[in-house]
């Protein structure tokens, strides 16, 4: 007889790696074997982990159908098993699973469409926060602009891909017209995703204007953000693109860190 | 720690159910006349608009936090952190109850997403009164404990379940949770007589009943039933909780639905045929509790 943490053990290693004999003389029989109650609970475990991927990725799901997605799920829950009971948050590492994962190398643009959809997972549970009002940096002197730095609402997200996967999510959705083709040639996508009020939406920016973005939400000073922004396209409107990004209401807080220079 | 009874007087002994995702938006617009909504503390710990939703139905309706992430049977005991987003959901919505399970579901911080079997020894009830008295020494108020569906039973297991549970209720001051539905499903996968059960509860302690349906399996050619909460509530199971309201009183009783969810008034309609019963078992002066 197995002490608690034992037991536990054994059991969990049984259910994840099929390791039915170290329960061996634990489990009473009662009519059926210990194998096929343990089973009972391995199916469980699996079939409902599945379903949660499901729930988070259903444009994958549909991309690559049931069938493969939960052949891929069963891989992905071995290797990446859920470290709190707040299912909501399983499933963030699916996209960079996909991107290694052997079976699914033709589909290149697979990863990228599990990007979009937990960016927008992400954004449909994330806190809510109050916008700034763009007067409140409207004071600044040009030496300090250079050196803002924004916060930004937390359901925000910026991605890119060279792939369409915008046309991809649009022409997997229920109800879409499965006849439509999506173009796979149709060049990359600079994505910004957010919720407004209850909704999750996503939409397509500029390459410099998604760059600007990008580089500030990742917590660039507003001079190396234009920088990069610039080098994507010097014809850039740096002003109005800025203007733009206050007046959109996701930049909820503003810093001015301290000169480093003398 | 106060007894349930103290703690139902304002606690309303009618059916609710469980308030699922794709019913939120419907009660928020109709505010159909449910006597309470019990939410698995799970799907609200990320915070954001889903629990801004429930805060606002909260307003309206008597709310029960039901956990089923906190593993109290786990050897390593409940993971602190998981401990503080239950202490923090329960502080902004101030439920009427708090339940848990008579299970484990976490090994070496791994979530296995099931509520899993455990031996039924002393050294059980030693770790799973310790956690109890964790638990609500942390949350400074009484939890539920429900006891589980299962589909194996160790050989270890020298304690019957209700005098498990009945010691645990003595040691910690806790109450219970009797789902009806997992001793009927029990009964019925290990071959006993479920009248026993009944009267070895301790009735007293009992502040919610669960309802639920459950599927009837094959396993290797023999009969299975498993708790998968994607049916109406079955007959037997009916019958079993008009038994447990005749020995236990009209205790506040709950409709559970998690698979197959189905549109808002099939619930609403399981929730009148309990409502029926617990009318019965006030008209009928069955005073368990009160004795």
């Amino acid at each position: 007889m197995l002490a608690l943490r034992d037991l536990q053990s054994a059991f969990s290693r049984a259910l994840l790696e099929g390791a039915d004999e170290l329960l061996a003389g634990e489990i009473a029989d009662d009519g059926l074997t210990g194998a096929s109650r343990l089973q009972i609970y391995r199916t469980h475990v699996f079939t409902t982990l599945t379903d949660v991927l499901k729930d988070a990725y259903p444009v994958v799901c549909r991309l690559v159908d049931e069938r493969f997605f939960a052949y891929a799920a069963d891989h992905f829950i071995r290797r990446h098993l859920p470290g709190s009971p707040c299912l909501l948050e399983y499933g963030a590492a699916v996209p960079e699973f996909l991107a290694a994962f052997p079976p699914c190398q033709d589909l290149a643009y697979l990863p990228d469409v599990a990007r979009l959809e937990w960016a927008m997972n992400r954004a449909a549970h994330a806190e809510d926060a109050p916008a700034i009002d763009p007067a409140a940096l409207g004071d600044l002197s040009a030496d300090d602009a250079g050196r803002l730095v924004l916060q930004f609402h937390p359901s925000l997200s910026l991605l890119e891909s060279p792939w369409p996967v915008d046309h991809i999510w649009r022409a997997h959705q229920p109800g879409a017209d499965p006849a439509v083709p999506v173009d796979l040639a149709a060049g990359g996508a600079c994505l910004e995703v957010c919720r407004r009020h209850d909704d999750v939406t996503f939409r397509r920016l500029d390459p410099a204007t998604h760059a600007l973005r990008t580089a500030l939400w990742r917590g660039a000073t507003l001079e190396s953000a234009a920088l990069a922004a610039l080098a994507r396209d010097p014809a850039l409107d740096l002003a109005a693109a800025l203007h733009a990004l206050l007046d959109e209401g996701i930049v909820t807080g503003f810093d001015v860190p301290p000169s480093q220079r003398r | 720690m106060s007894t349930v009874a103290d703690e139902m007087r304002c606690w309303p002994a009618w059916a609710g159910i469980g308030l699922r995702s794709p019913h939120v938006a419907e009660i928020i617009a109709t505010r159909p006349a449910i006597p309470w909504l019990e939410v698995h503390a799970e799907n609200y710990m990320a915070g954001g608009p889903a629990l801004g939703r429930l805060l606002g139905i909260r307003r309206d309706y008597p709310v029960s936090i039901h956990g089923v992430g906190l593993s109290l049977g786990s050897a390593e005991g409940p993971d602190p952190s998981h401990l503080r987003r239950l202490e923090s959901l329960i502080h902004q919505l101030e439920p009427c109850l708090v339940s848990e399970h008579l299970s484990w579901s976490v090994f070496g911080g791994v979530y296995l997403n099931h509520l899993l079997p455990l031996p039924y020894t002393e050294e059980t009830l030693d770790r799973v009164s310790e956690h109890v008295i964790v638990v609500q020494d942390r949350l400074g108020r009484q939890v539920l404990i429900e006891n589980p569906s299962s589909y194996l039973r160790f050989r270890s297991s020298t304690i019957p379940e209700p005098e498990l549970l009945a010691e645990l209720v003595q040691r910690t001051g806790c109450g219970l949770l009797f789902d009806v539905n997992n001793l009927y499903v029990n009964s019925r996968n290990f071959d006993f007589d479920p009248d026993p059960y009944l009267d070895a509860l301790p009735a007293a302690h009992v502040g919610e009943i669960h309802l639920a349906g459950h599927a009837v399996n094959d396993a290797d050619g023999r009969e299975i039933l498993i708790d998968d909460h994607g049916s109406r509530v079955a007959e037997p199971v009916w019958r079993l909780y008009t038994r447990a309201l005749e020995r236990l009183g009209p205790v506040p009783t709950l409709v559970e639905w998690d698979t197959d969810v189905p549109i808002l008034d099939v619930l609403l309609d399981e929730a009148h045929t309990a409502d029926r019963l617990l009318g019965t078992a006030k008209d009928g002066g069955w005073h368990a509790r009160a004795a």
